[in-house]
């Protein structure tokens, strides 16, 4: 039976992320090509590369969204092919789409998931205080500006509470209040027990410790010091 | 790690009063059945209305067939913007990679559907009875038939929505997938209509056993396959 991610902790493997060989094809286009792509639980590591590289993809394949053509491994110790729903009770993408209901206010947006995945809703406020959105939270997310609309987001990842972050250029489009929620969600991770992969063209927050892999042609092709 | 304590996975009808409650409220606030559906249903009667000219009897016998027609397509747009408001920001994305079952999402959607369409039923057969002088012989078989008829063409719907949403041509390919398949609701819906306000029950309940013999094929087909639909 499947839980949210804080009620069962996953197999006890060394890797939070363990991508063997993966490639993926978009029709004949290769998006990834045969990528190793291993990160140790608690580490952030950032990927890096031109537009097109292979990082979304990747992302995405680690967050069972896409799956591999060929290859495979494992997430936090679950098969990617086998054991989809495991993960995705630990895994939490976040993408510059932030997967909110424009209708809908940011408050009855965080009640939804918390209804959906047995959350009680008592951490909403707290959550969306975190993000300097309370004041807001009685407001339809439709009149929001991007950057309130991430932070959103984030107070949801901040009430799952995942143990595997995975951020696909999280700050496209965000104010300077919105990136600094983001950076401050990258900077608690590892006090928190939390794995991160960044895909991200910006830098990375100041004093954040973590790791650079390169991406290219579908292939990490360097690890950068 | 969670910031807020978990009180166990919900169940599946849990899950689905979610869905169902979350694109009723986005309905009603978006205010799309009345917007939309009820002025093209209700354009669709008076253009009709006006192509028959003024005699009762053709106007009574084309009534059944018309009210469904407008029913059927807009039960095709109740769908379609169904799953508009899941692409809109990536929420269909949000929905796959959420440890939920996947069947409560085509179940929740689908039964929204289904009061949408319900009450855009109420207000079109009111106009078609005020148009069309239609005559209702026997009122519980007509409801039957509406009821039965609107879960089959929501149940449709639901399923092929997230069919569509893969498509890059999804405005066609949608009512391309699901106008075919609804062609026995159409049918046995205008058959029992027909029948039932002309006061012939007895008639009327074989076609509504049809109906209800597709509701159960569909929803039973879109509970079991919804999930491996939605995955890439």
């Amino acid at each position: 039976m499947l839980r949210p991610a804080s009620h069962v902790s996953a197999p006890p493997t060394t890797a939070a992320v363990d991508l063997v060989g993966v490639t993926r094809l978009f029709g004949t286009v290769p998006a990834v090509v045969r990528a190793d792509l291993r990160v140790e639980r608690g580490e952030t590591v950032v990927l890096r590369g031109p537009n097109g590289a292979g990082k979304s993809t990747l992302l995405r394949i680690a967050a069972t969204s896409l799956s591999p053509t060929y290859g495979g491994g494992t997430v936090l110790g679950f098969d990617l092919l086998r054991e989809r729903e495991q993960i995705r009770a630990r895994a939490e993408l976040m993408t510059h789409s932030t997967r909110l209901y424009e209708d809908l206010t940011a408050a009855e947006n965080l009640r939804l998931w918390c209804r959906l995945l047995g959350l009680g809703p008592e951490g909403i406020d707290g959550a969306l205080d975190r993000v300097g959105m309370l004041e807001v939270s009685a407001e339809r997310v439709r009149g929001f500006s991007q950057g309130m609309r991430q932070r959103v987001a984030i107070a949801r990842v901040l009430l799952r509470g995942p143990d595997l972050l995975l951020l696909d250029e999280p700050y496209t489009g965000l104010d300077a209040e919105a990136r600094h929620a983001v950076d401050d969600l990258l900077r608690r991770a590892p006090s928190e027990g939390r794995t991160v992969v960044l895909a991200t063209h910006h830098p990375a927050p100041e004093g954040l410790e973590h790791r650079t892999l390169h991406v290219d042609g579908g292939r990490i092709v360097r690890e950068a010091p | 790690m969670s910031a807020v304590a978990t009180r166990g996975r919900p169940g599946f009808f849990r899950q689905a009063v979610a869905i169902f409650g979350k694109d009723l409220r986005i309905e009603v606030r978006g205010r799309h059945a009345a917007g939309t559906l009820l002025p093209f249903a209700a354009t669709l009667l008076i253009a009709f209305g006006f192509a028959f000219g003024p005699g009762r009897e053709v106007l009574e016998r084309t009534a059944p067939g018309l009210l469904w027609m407008a029913i059927l397509f807009s039960a095709v747009m109740a769908s379609r913007r169904a799953y508009q408001t899941e692409t809109e920001d990536g929420a269909l994305e949000g929905l796959l990679l959420a440890p939920i079952d996947k069947a409560a999402v085509f179940l929740g959607k689908a039964a929204a559907v289904t009061v949408e369409l319900l009450a855009l039923v109420v207000a079109v057969l009111v106009m078609v009875v005020a148009l069309f002088d239609l005559s209702i012989g026997s009122p519980l078989p007509l409801v039957a038939a509406f009821a039965l008829g609107v879960v089959g063409l929501a149940a449709v719907g639901s399923l092929f929505g997230v069919v569509a949403e893969s498509a890059r041509t999804r405005e066609a390919v949608f009512p391309m997938l699901v106008l075919p398949l609804v062609t026995p609701v159409l049918i046995a819906g205008v058959r029992a209509t027909d029948l039932a306000a002309a006061g012939r029950a007895n008639e009327a309940a074989q076609w509504l056993g049809l109906l209800l013999a597709f509701d159960v094929v569909f929803l039973s087909i879109g509970v079991l396959v919804f999930g491996y639909l939605m995955e890439d």
